[in-house]
C-alpha cells in the first residue's frame, strides 16, 4: 500500500507513548525513527530526510513549535503533525503557525493518528482537477454533477462536498473528525453519531439500485472510498 | 503632622515679620517727616522744639543734635554727630551709645539734615523698644507656637499608634489565615474608615477564596468519581476477559474497554474544555458573527440525525441577527444545545431551532418535546460536574450544558431553561447589559 521504505521521524519525550506510535506505524510499512529531545530532533530532521514528522508540542526541553520553525526557516518542507496535551485553540493555532500541517490533541487513538499520517503523506496531488472518478462513480466539479454508471444523482451542496473529500482520497482511511475539520469545518466533536447518519444518507444516494457500496465503515476507525469494487 | 507643624510655623513667622517690622517702619517715617518739618524753623523756634523734645522724653529713646556747618555741636543729648550722611534720610546704626549712658550701645535710627544756614539738624530713635517688642512677640509666639507644635505631635503619634497597632493585629490576623485557619477574618468597626473599608474589603475576598477552594476540592472530587466509574468498568471486564479461553470474546472485552476509556477521556476533555472558555477570553478575537446563518448550518447539520430519529425537525429564522463574538465558540455552544435536545427526544417527537431578535437581543431557541428538565433540575444541569449518569435517565448531558454556559457567559449572553410542556426550551439571548461586559469592551 505504501511505497518502499517511507521514513517518519516521532520527536516525543513521553518514550512509551512514542514507541507505540512506533509499533502502529511499523506494520503500515513505514521506517521509524524515535527522537526524545529537540536537539535529536533537529540533527534527524536534517540528516534522515523523514517523509513525515510527527512531533509531540511541548518536549522537556522546550516547545518544539520553535524546533519547527527553525527547520522551516532553513528550508526544510516536510509535513508535520504535531501531537500535543495542549488542547486549547490558541495552542493549535500556535502549532500550525510555527510550521505544523496538522495537530492531533493527545490521548487519541492509533487509528486517528495513522489516518493523518496518511492524508498528510498523500497529499492532493492537482487541486485543479475538474473531474473524479472512481469505479463507475464520476464527478464533475465544474458542472456540479454526480453520475454513477451514467445515471445522475442529485445531492445537495453539503453531500456534494462530502463525496468530493471522500473521492480525492480513494483507499484512505478518513475518521469522523477529519470530515468535521474538513467538509464542516467545525471544531468540535458532536456527542451523537451526526456524521454517521451524513454518509448513510449519501451512501443510499450513491449505492441506490443495488450497486456495491462504495465507502465502507472501517471498525474502529472511520470509513473510506473503496475503489476496488 | 509635619505639614500642621509647618502651617502653623509659617503663620508665627508672618505674625512676627509683620509687628517688628511694620514698627520699625513707622519709627524711620517719623524721623524722617520730624526731620524735614525742623529743619525748615527759625532758630529760636528750633530750639524751643527740640527742647521740648528732650525735656518730655521721659523714657531716654530720642537723640537730638545740632551742630554748625563746621561740624561743632551746638545743642542736644548726642556726644559727637553719628557718621551718617546729611541727607535727610533713615540710617540704622546697630550700635549708637544712648544719652547719658556712653558706655552702653544700642541700635539706633538717625536723620541728619541740613539747615539753610548751613547747620546741621539730627533726630534720632532708639530701637530698643521695637527691638524688645520683637522678643516679646517672638517669645509669645514661642510660647504658644510650642504647644500647638507639640500637641499636634502627640496628636499624630496617638493616631499613628494606633493605626500602627491596628495594622499589626491585621498583620497577625492575615499571618494566621495564610498559616490555614481560613475561617477568621479581619476586625472591622462600625466606624466605616478607610482601614475598615479595606478590611471589609479582605473579608470579602477571604469569603471568595474559600468558596473557590471548596469548590476546587469538588471538582477533584468530582473528577476523581467521574473517571473512577469508567476505570472500575473497564478494569472489571479486562479481568474477565483475561479469564475467557476464547479470543473472539477477548476481543469484544478489549474494544469495550476502549470505548469505557473513550468515555473517561471525552469527559476529561470536556471538563479542560470549560475551563479554557472561562479563563482564556483574553486572547480571542470577537468579530461580527451572523447568527441566523450560523444556526441554519447547524440545523442543516443536525437534520438528517433528527430525521433518523423519525424527530420533525423545524427551523426559524428572522435574518438578520448579528452578535459580536467568535463564530467556532457559538456553533460550538448551540450545537451542544441541539445535539442534546435530539438526544433526548424520542422518536416521533419534534425538535425546533428558533433565531431571531427579540427586544433588540439576539435570540435563539432551541425547543422539544421530549422528557423535559423537572424544576429541581433546572439549574444543576449546567453545573459541570453534575453527572446525570447517576441518576439514570434524567435529560442534560453532563458537560456539554456545561460548556454551552461558559460560552454564553462569554459572549454575554444568559442560558436559560423553561417548560415547553412537554419537553424543554434551551434559550440562548444576550443579557440587556451585555455592552458593558468587560469580555465585549476589546
Amino acid at each position: 500500500m505504501v511505497e518502499a521504505a517511507t521514513r517518519i521521524l516521532v520527536v516525543d519525550d513521553e518514550k512509551a507513548l512514542a514507541e507505540e506510535i512506533c509499533a502502529a506505524l511499523k506494520p503500515l510499512g513505514y521506517v521509524v525513527r524515535l527522537a526524545h529531545t529537540i536537539s535529536d530532533g533537529l540533527s534527524e530532521a536534517r540528516a534522515g530526510e523523514p517523509a513525515l514528522m510527527i512531533v509531540d508540542r511541548m518536549l522537556e526541553d522546550a516547545d518544539a513549535a520553535m524546533m519547527i520553525e527553525t527547520l522551516r526557516a532553513e528550508g526544510v518542507k516536510t509535513p508535520v503533525l504535531f501531537v500535543s496535551g495542549l488542547s486549547s485553540v490558541e495552542e493549535r493555532i500556535r502549532g500550525l503557525k510555527a510550521g505544523g500541517d496538522d495537530y492531533l490533541v493527545k490521548p487519541f487513538a492509533m487509528a486517528e493518528l495513522t489516518a493523518r499520517v496518511e492524508a498528510l503523506l498523500r497529499r492532493l496531488d492537482d487541486v485543479r482537477t475538474t473531474r473524479l472518478r472512481v469505479a463507475d462513480l464520476e464527478m464533475d466539479l465544474v458542472e456540479q454533477t454526480v453520475k454513477r454508471g451514467g445515471a445522475e444523482i442529485k445531492l445537495a451542496p453539503r453531500e456534494f462536498k462530502l463525496l468530493e473529500y471522500f473521492l480525492r482520497r480513494p483507499g484512505q482511511i478518513i475518521t469522523r473528525s477529519m470530515l468535521l475539520q474538513d467538509v464542516w469545518q467545525y471544531r468540535f466533536i458532536p456527542d451523537t453519531n451526526v456524521v454517521d447518519v451524513h454518509i448513510s444518507n449519501l451512501r443510499k444516494k450513491i449505492d441506490a439500485s443495488g450497486r456495491p457500496a462504495l465507502i465502507v465503515n472501517i471498525r474502529g476507525a472511520g470509513f473510506m472510498l473503496d475503489a476496488s469494487r | 503632622m509635619l505639614a500642621t507643624v509647618a502651617a502653623t510655623l509659617l503663620t508665627f513667622s508672618f505674625v512676627y515679620w509683620q509687628i517688628t517690622n511694620a514698627d520699625e517702619q513707622r519709627v524711620r517715617a517719623i524721623l524722617v517727616e520730624e526731620t524735614s518739618k525742623g529743619a525748615n524753623y527759625d532758630e529760636p523756634e528750633l530750639r524751643k522744639a527740640l527742647d521740648l523734645r528732650l525735656t518730655r522724653d521721659l523714657r531716654r529713646l530720642d537723640y537730638v543734635g545740632l551742630s554748625d556747618p563746621s561740624g561743632k555741636l551746638l545743642l542736644g543729648n548726642v556726644t559727637a554727630m553719628p557718621a551718617i550722611a546729611i541727607d535727610g534720610a533713615a540710617h540704622l546704626i546697630p550700635d549708637a551709645h544712648p544719652p547719658g549712658a556712653p558706655d552702653r550701645v544700642e541700635p539706633a535710627v538717625f536723620v541728619a539734615r541740613s539747615r539753610a544756614d548751613g547747620s546741621v539738624l539730627l533726630l534720632g530713635r532708639s530701637l530698643l523698644e521695637v527691638y524688645g517688642l520683637r522678643k516679646t512677640v517672638l517669645s509669645a509666639l514661642a510660647v504658644a507656637l510650642a504647644p500647638s507644635v507639640m500637641l499636634a505631635v502627640a496628636i499624630g503619634m496617638f493616631l499613628s499608634r494606633r493605626t500602627t497597632r491596628r495594622l499589626a493585629r491585621f498583620h497577625d490576623t492575615l499571618a494566621r489565615i495564610m498559616r490555614g485557619e481560613l475561617q477568621i477574618r479581619l476586625p472591622t468597626r462600625k466606624r466605616r474608615d478607610e482601614i475598615d473599608q479595606l478590611s471589609h474589603d479582605v473579608n470579602l475576598m477571604l469569603d471568595e477564596i474559600v468558596r473557590l477552594m471548596a469548590q476546587i476540592r469538588n471538582v477533584g472530587e468530582n473528577i476523581a468519581h467521574d473517571l473512577r466509574a469508567p476505570l472500575s468498568v473497564m478494569r472489571a471486564k479486562l479481568e474477565r476477559g483475561l479469564a475467557t479461553p476464547e479470543e473472539g470474546a477477548l476481543r469484544v472485552t478489549v474494544s469495550q474497554a476502549l470505548q469505557e476509556l473513550d468515555r473517561a477521556i471525552v469527559t476529561i476533555a470536556a471538563l479542560l474544555r470549560v475551563a479554557e472558555v472561562e479563563n482564556g477570553p483574553v486572547s480571542l478575537e470577537f468579530t461580527s458573527i451572523d447568527l441566523a446563518a450560523i444556526c441554519a448550518d447547524l440545523f442543516e447539520f443536525y437534520e438528517p440525525l433528527g430525521r433518523s430519529k423519525s424527530i420533525s425537525m423545524t427551523f426559524e429564522a428572522s435574518p438578520p441577527v448579528s452578535a459580536h463574538g467568535d463564530a467556532d465558540l457559538m456553533r460550538e455552544a448551540l450545537s451542544n444545545l441541539i445535539d442534546n435536545a435530539i438526544k433526548f427526544t424520542p422518536e416521533g417527537g419534534a425538535v425546533r431551532v428558533s433565531v431571531g431578535m427579540e427586544d433588540g437581543r439576539p435570540t435563539i431557541r432551541v425547543s422539544d418535546n421530549g422528557s423535559g428538565v423537572r424544576p429541581g433540575e433546572r439549574d444543576k444541569i449546567f453545573d459541570r460536574y453534575y453527572r446525570t449518569e447517576r441518576n439514570g435517565r434524567i435529560r442534560g448531558s453532563g458537560v456539554g450544558l456545561s460548556v454551552a454556559l461558559a460560552i454564553a457567559n462569554l459572549h454575554g449572553f444568559d442560558l436559560k431553561v423553561s417548560d415547553n410542556n412537554p419537553g424543554a426550551v434551551f434559550e440562548l439571548s444576550r443579557r440587556a447589559d451585555a455592552g458593558r461586559s468587560p469580555n465585549l469592551a476589546a
